[in-house]
């Protein structure tokens, strides 16, 4: 049995890779081989729409599709992590903050015995 | 009335809101001993909202009773006043409520903010990402995320199920035992919990934007947790140089992101990163023992000064 997780991402896949909005039987037909219960399926779907993945339309019977695609998702996530706002810092520990090009070649000096490295009380703010 | 105890407390508050964090920014022995200057800076920050929102709270509550415990008891149980109740005493009490509700309020509405932002990133690694993409020998707590996407970048999102990302481009840039020095410094981040030591922090810089030792407590407590992670993973790591390992580490992760920083954000300056390379190429002796006592019983004094005034009945 795989887990919520693993069919959310299996779902997802699925709308991305599909052409346009699809109901939730032709989702169920197309991974017949995982043997999913509809009403599995309905609740994979509506766990992505809360989570703001999934919207469905008005038809009958509904057809969902992906709010945004893979790579938009991806770019909103780097963007997220990149950033530097307030709140952000203290929603995840990032291992080093974007520094410009300047800083970095003086980084750089810094490992190759240049400026400053001798002595920790060089490190002037 | 408690002259002399609202008077007391209104100092510290005075000494805590600006000599005291501008003295500690400024001062070298934190990078040191990262972890006994933590300490500090949350001592300072306890004991100075304790002591504003004390000293305005004795002043304002006085005319109720000679000692707060005492006053606060008669004012919450509406009994009558001792000694007739001024204008100042109403605003003294006034902004005691706002402020202490601005402050915890604030803290609360940051937390729940934070919260449902790691939510978010948690949910979006989860959809975008297959587990398993890390290297067999460093995916050991089965926790460990790759992320496809060139920028060197390494990542941990605290909470109840953390989560430790690393991207392609981090593990394209570096070799094994540079990788080993990241991943040891995201789980150091995650085993003390440093993402609370930084919250409220993040939260009072936000409630007190005109005070300029909010901002410079923020960035302290920045700072020192990554250099405390940074001592924690050595501890962690062989080879024959693990400082440098991990200074190569820091400098390839800041160098190769430098270019995507998006307009406008506030980048952080190579001063931090800087200094936390120095550390680790040329690292200074470790505090003596006494001095890290000192430092931990200067914070102990500062937590206990203004709970004593508030809670011993005033001398005077």
């Amino acid at each position: 049995m795989a887990s919520l997780g693993e069919l959310e991402r299996t779902l997802m896949d699925r709308l991305w890779a599909a052409a346009g909005p699809v109901s939730a039987t032709e989702l169920q037909r197309e991974l017949a081989d995982r043997g999913l219960a509809l009403t599995t399926v309905h609740t994979v779907l509506s766990r992505l729409e809360q989570k703001g993945f999934v919207v469905h339309d008005d038809q009958r019977p509904r057809r969902f599709a992906p709010r945004a695609t893979r790579e938009a998702h991806a770019a909103e996530l780097m963007h997220e992590v990149l950033g530097q706002a307030g709140d952000r810092q203290a929603a995840l520990a990032r291992f080093v903050g974007s520094v410009d090009a300047e800083d970095a070649a003086m980084l750089r000096a810094l490992l190759a015995g240049g400026d400053g490295a001798g002595s920790d009380a060089a490190g002037a703010r | 009335m408690l002259p002399a105890t609202a008077v007391a407390l209104g100092v510290l508050a005075a000494l805590l809101a600006w000599p005291v964090p501008a003295a500690l920014a400024r001062a070298r022995w934190p990078r040191r001993d990262p972890l006994a200057a933590l300490v500090c800076w949350q001592a300072i920050g306890l004991a100075g909202g304790l002591s504003i929102i004390g000293a305005l709270l004795v002043h304002g509550l006085a005319p109720w009773g000679h000692s707060l415990p005492e006053a606060w008891w008669h004012w919450v149980t509406w009994q009558p006043s001792t000694e007739p109740v001024r204008g100042d005493h109403w605003v003294a009490q006034t902004l005691a409520a706002v402020l202490a509700v601005e402050l915890l309020g604030v803290l609360a509405l940051s937390g729940v903010r934070t919260a449902r932002t790691r939510r978010r990133h948690r949910a979006l690694l989860e959809l975008l990402v297959r587990p398993g993409g890390v290297p067999a020998e460093r995916a050991s707590a089965g926790e460990t995320l790759l992320l496809d996407h060139p920028a060197p970048v390494a990542f941990c999102i605290p909470g109840a199920r953390p989560l430790l990302v690393l991207s392609s481009g981090m593990v394209a840039e570096l070799d094994g035992a540079q990788l080993d020095a990241v991943v040891a410094h995201e789980r150091a981040h995650l085993r003390e919990h440093h993402h609370l030591l930084l919250l409220p922090f993040v939260a009072w810089r936000a409630a007190l934007p005109v005070l300029p030792a909010a901002d410079r407590a923020h960035d302290g407590v920045r700072d020192l947790v990554e250099m405390r992670a940074d001592d924690v993973a050595l501890r962690s790591l062989s080879g024959p140089d693990p400082r440098r390992t991990l200074a190569v580490a820091i400098v390839a992760a800041a160098g190769g992101a430098g270019g995507q920083v998006p307009d406008g954000a506030l980048a952080v300056t190579g001063g931090p990163v800087a200094v936390r390379v120095r550390r680790l190429l040329a690292p200074a002796d470790p505090l003596p023992a006494r001095a890290r006592w000192a430092a931990l019983s200067s914070a102990v004094a500062l937590l206990l000064v203004p709970t004593l005034l508030l809670l011993l009945p005033a001398v005077v």
